[in-house]
């Protein structure tokens, strides 16, 4: 009795480390064990052969699934950033703090509801007979086809990503010193100019997270592309999607998915040692 | 007199309902060392920042060598300031930093890191160049603030309370430094402060500001022997205040009767009439101190209270027969002299020229 107490007390104290071991490290070494796995007449089997590695990485469909979404998640990340920006600063450096409160407030609603409906709400607006293409028919112009295009695939990230980026990017700048901007203004800095000079190598950290962020969540992303791209351009998820549907590859998908998490990797350290490198000398 | 560098003409500043400064006047002339001096939110920023054009005044104008600034954007204006918190660039170097004017203004590359690196040199931090802001001392970023302003050769330099983040006794070393600089520059400085010692150990001329108003302008010397109101004499410090009706009237002098007795001092030349309210201040250092009842109109019998003792100097608290503060200040060796104990009775005396009446309350 008195040792399953114990037992039961020290579950609990165990430090978060073991619950990252279990349930993070554990599925992602499961997950590159089953990468060498075979499978014979629709059933998985343990082994251990480079066969899936082979196949998959040696397939050109492969390669074009995977930069076309490195491609379509960085210009996705880019028109975010850019489109994110220009609120972004009104809401850091022209709003009272107030209106920023209730901004930000504002921004994270969209994420209360599930993704999944907010992308399906897109084929009403952007359909060939939907609201875009009623409206730009009144002047005269389209119809245009929007949906199952690489244009409905960025539109699909954006939903997931935009208010996001506002939020981190409005934050980071918020907290810009704004007597900085004075002194470079006092410096000779015409007002344009102090983005470049002062705000952007002063918000650079959160700024980079916030595109990684987007990248992150684009990159990994399987509704948008889905829905709205239509699919016929594979992104990675979808091909593990596929993978996994045609003959039962569960062990050719994991490869896909270990790559996935290899690029991730690469850029979200290669990412956070330039937000964090020191500008000027030591 | 030669055209003023600077102007205010009824200059006004409003934040919306909130009045930060009110109808100012003030000339700021070419090459001198101008405080402005007053207690913390009284305006003294706000002017320093409608100056470099920070701030718009809600009304007035202001003129810089003539011309009418209102308008005219910070970028547009030759006046650098050193700010109260420094405003250096974290991101960038500190030879870096101070280029950065040079380099909104055009400067070419070579040309920017020579004058920089002159600059350096000057306020004897070149060894820390290409040190990052980051990891330099509170007197090196000092020095660096400076040369970043003074690098752009300006005909005036703004300073908000450039040293209240120092220690006691690197703003000394420092504000020998500026004193120094701004006579072999023999540019304008406008330096604000809320620190007495540091105005008058500074400037040529002070300013002091109060609510948004200027108190007074002139030389310490000025300011300290004949405050014009009770609030700069309050505010200055070490000035015995006594205050009274008018007794009688001759010429440049008032008799003046208050509840420690009568005396004579000196009036501006204001109109007074007999039995009108009138305060006059007299300099503690200016008060003698005697056993023997001393000649003379002004003298005051008083009971010491306490001692205070500054370096070498000494302030005396003394109290009158109907219980008001006096001051006195004098040397101690004066003090080993009269041989003074707590509680004895001592006379008070000074001349009439050194007792002044206020100008108005
Ligand atoms: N941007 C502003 N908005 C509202 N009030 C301000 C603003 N700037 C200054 N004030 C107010 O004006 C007064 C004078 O400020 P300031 O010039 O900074 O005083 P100080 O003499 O301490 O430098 C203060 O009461 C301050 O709160
Ligand atoms: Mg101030």
């Amino acid at each position: 009795m008195k040792r399953k107490f114990d037992l039961y007390a020290m579950t609990w104290r165990l430090p978060i480390i073991f619950w990252q071991l279990l349930f993070f490290v554990g599925p992602l070494l499961f997950m590159v064990a089953i990468s060498f796995f075979v499978v014979k007449n629709y059933r998985m089997t343990e082994a251990f052969e480079m066969v899936n590695w082979q196949k998959m990485l040696s397939r050109g469909y492969f390669w074009d699934s995977y930069w076309y979404t490195i491609f379509i998640a960085g210009i996705s990340t880019t028109v975010a950033m850019l489109l994110a920006f220009p609120a972004s600063f009104a809401l850091a450096f022209r709003a009272s703090d107030n209106l920023r409160r209730w901004a930000i407030f504002l921004l994270i609603i969209p994420f209360f509801t599930s993704y999944l409906v907010r992308t399906f709400s897109w084929y009403v607006i952007l359909a060939e007979s939907g609201v875009v293409n009623a409206m730009l028919g009144q002047i005269g112009l389209g119809p245009f086809k929007m949906l199952n295009t690489h244009f409905g695939t960025v539109i699909g990230y954006l939903t997931l990503t935009l208010p996001l980026v506002v939020i981190l990017q409005t934050v980071t700048m918020a907290n810009v010193d704004k007597t900085l901007i004075e002194a470079a203004r006092n410096l000779g800095c015409k007002p344009l100019a102090t983005i470049w000079r002062v705000v952007l190598p002063l918000s650079k950290t959160g700024l980079i997270v916030a595109a990684l962020f987007c990248f992150i969540l684009s990159f990994g992303d399987f509704v948008a592309p889905f829905y709205l791209g239509g699919s016929q351009e594979p992104t990675l998820p979808i091909l593990i999607l596929d993978t996994t549907k045609s003959g039962q590859q569960w062990p050719r998908a994991a490869v896909v998915a270990i790559m996935m998490m290899a690029t991730l990797f690469t850029i979200a350290f290669a990412a956070i040692a330039l937000a964090y490198r020191k500008g000027g000398a030591r | 007199m030669t055209e003023p560098l600077v102007t205010f003409r009824n200059v006004k500043k409003h934040f919306g309902e909130f009045v930060a400064v009110r109808e100012m006047d003030l000339d700021i002339h070419a090459g001198e060392f101008l405080a402005i001096m007053g207690s913390s939110g009284c305006g003294k920023t706000t002017t320093l920042r409608m100056l470099a054009g920070l701030e718009a005044p809600t009304s007035g104008e202001i003129r810089i060598g003539g011309d009418l600034m209102n308008e005219v954007k910070p970028h547009e204006r030759e006046t650098p300031l050193v700010w109260q918190s420094l405003a250096l660039f974290p991101f960038l170097s500190a030879r870096e930093n101070v280029e950065f004017g040079l380099k909104m203004r055009g400067v070419g590359k070579e040309e920017r890191k020579r004058r920089a690196l002159e600059w350096l040199d000057r306020m004897e931090i070149g060894e820390f160049a290409e040190r990052n802001i980051t990891t330099l001392s509170g007197g090196q970023k000092q020095r660096v603030a400076l040369a970043r302003s003074l690098v752009m050769e300006p005909k005036m330099l703004l300073l908000d309370e450039p040293l209240s983040a120092l220690d006691a006794n690197l703003v000394i070393r420092m504000q020998a430094v500026l004193t120094r600089l701004q006579k072999e520059l023999g540019i304008t400085f406008v330096y604000v402060t809320h620190s007495q010692s540091e105005a008058f150990a500074m400037a040529d001329r002070v300013v002091i500001m109060s609510q948004g108003e200027i108190a007074q302008v002139g030389s310490p010397k000025d300011i300290y022997r004949a405050p014009a109101n009770r609030f700069v004499a309050e505010f200055v410090g070490r000035n015995n205040i006594l205050s009274g009706t008018v007794a009688s009237l001759d010429g440049e002098t008032v008799t003046i009767s208050t509840p420690s007795g009568a005396f004579v001092a000196t009036a501006p030349d204001t109109a007074r009439s007999v039995g009108a309210d009138a305060t006059f201040v007299v300099s503690a250092d200016l008060v003698s101190v005697s056993r023997e009842e001393p000649t003379g109109e002004n003298r005051v019998l008083c009971t010491l209270i306490s001692e205070e003792f500054v370096g070498s100097m000494v302030t005396l608290f003394l109290e009158s027969a109907d219980g008001h503060e006096f001051k006195v200040q004098m040397q101690e060796r004066d003090l080993i002299e009269l041989d003074l104990h707590n509680d004895d009775q001592i006379w008070l005396s000074w001349a009439v020229q050194n007792a002044h009446v206020l100008d108005h309350e």
